[in-house]
């Protein structure tokens, strides 16, 4: 049935507070998320003050100088601190982004950063997102073609290529996946935007052969037509992609071999 | 203890291979009842408050019958197609599932015959 209650350690605690360095003019407070499975305590939210003066402009930038001056223990993954790697995605102040493309100027008052939504929390800010990752290659991201490859590469038209922009893009952050309602109460069954938008990148792309049976293991109530176009993908895409419409093209597709 | 791997998981008992029917009738239904809807509630308005006389002589009507019989079965067509999304969205329990959406199905067919055979036997009753 519905569950009403929330699960064990649903609800954070207040942590340490660690205050700015004397002197500083230009202070923010960053509310994070941490939780230790190794003490396995209730998640507590620390905050941390710093001087904007001495930090980069991004939200990363922020979690990097706490990691390194003041709390070397805050866990969470990153890498190109560009925008191209999808590893920095959290929910930043309510709204799933990923880190390094979030300036804190953009953020009015206290900093809150927790994990992505819905996810198991491994440590800190990182959540377990193999659930997604075996949704990914459960669609099998890659060309299928029974023709065999010319000499040369698989030629495609201007138009044809151009029918895979806003979805090449995509750099699995799952900000959007996590972002899904639907995703977040059947995401067991559910492929989730992320995965569906990536399906729809093979679905669209004219050099692949298996159209027909991608459409086929996509065609259940649950896998795609969970999708209520509640668009929350759509709003907080960091790379201003649109899910939801990649959503809407897999259905199209469907509708037209009915 | 679950052992199996995340991509058995993913892949599951595989694709149902027939949610674009569902998807399709909910929406078809949907457009009918646009105009359907408007119909109804336009005729009970008109009808408000009138003896069985002149709600035997309405329904009698061809047009009026055959609307009010599309009407009723888009209607609960549509209502039992959107009860199961909300159960299968929300519900979790399988037990509780199967019965809620067992008993959405036979309550939308009960509905449907009683408004199909109550305007049937008021419009061929003499």
């Amino acid at each position: 049935m519905v569950e009403f209650t929330l699960p064990a350690n649903s609800r954070p605690t207040k942590g340490t507070v660690h205050k700015a360095e004397s002197g500083a003019t230009n202070v923010r407070a960053f509310h994070v998320y941490r939780f230790d499975p190794d003490t396995g305590d209730n998640p507590r939210i620390d905050t941390f003050e710093l001087d904007l003066d001495k930090c980069g402009p991004m939200v990363l930038d922020a979690l990097i100088k706490i990691k390194n001056e003041v709390d070397a223990t805050l866990t969470f993954r990153r890498s190109c601190r560009e925008g191209v790697c999808g590893s920095c995605s959290f929910n930043i102040d309510g709204t799933n982004t990923i880190a390094c493309t979030k300036p804190i100027s953009e953020i009015k008052g206290d900093v809150k950063i927790y994990p992505l939504p819905h996810m198991p929390v491994i440590k800190d800010l990182v959540c377990d997102l193999n659930q997604p990752y075996a949704q990914y290659a459960a669609v099998e991201p890659w060309i299928k073609a029974d023709t065999p490859p010319p000499n040369r590469e698989r030629l495609q038209s201007e138009e044809e290529r151009a029918k895979l922009d806003g979805m090449w893009e995509c750099i699995l952050c799952f900000c959007c996946q996590t972002s899904c309602p639907s995703y977040w109460w059947n995401g067991d069954r559910y492929m989730g935007p992320a995965v569906l938008l990536q399906a729809n990148r093979w679905i669209q792309d004219s050099r692949d052969e298996a159209t027909g049976d991608r459409l086929d293991e996509l065609d259940d109530p649950f896998r795609l037509y969970r999708c209520h176009t509640i668009m929350n993908c759509s709003n907080t895409c960091p790379k201003n992609l649109n899910p939801g419409r990649a959503i809407g093209e897999i259905k199209e597709a469907l509708a037209k071999r009915l | 203890m679950e052992m199996q791997s995340h991509l058995a998981r993913a892949r599951g008992l595989g694709s149902t291979k027939h949610g674009v029917g569902h998807w399709w009738a909910q929406r078809l239904t949907a457009v009918a009842l646009i105009p359907l809807s408007l119909w109804a509630v336009a005729s009970a308005i008109s009808l408000g408050g009138a003896d069985y006389a002149t709600y035997h002589a309405w329904i009698s009507e061809l047009g009026n019958l055959v609307l009010m019989l599309c009407f009723v079965t888009a209607l609960f067509h549509h209502a039992q197609l959107g009860m199961q999304v909300v159960i299968e969205d929300y519900v979790h329990g399988e037990t509780a599932k199967v019965t809620l959406l067992i008993a959405t199905k036979f309550i939308a067919i009960i509905g449907a015959f009683s408004c199909i055979v109550a305007a049937l036997k008021v419009a061929l009753s003499g």
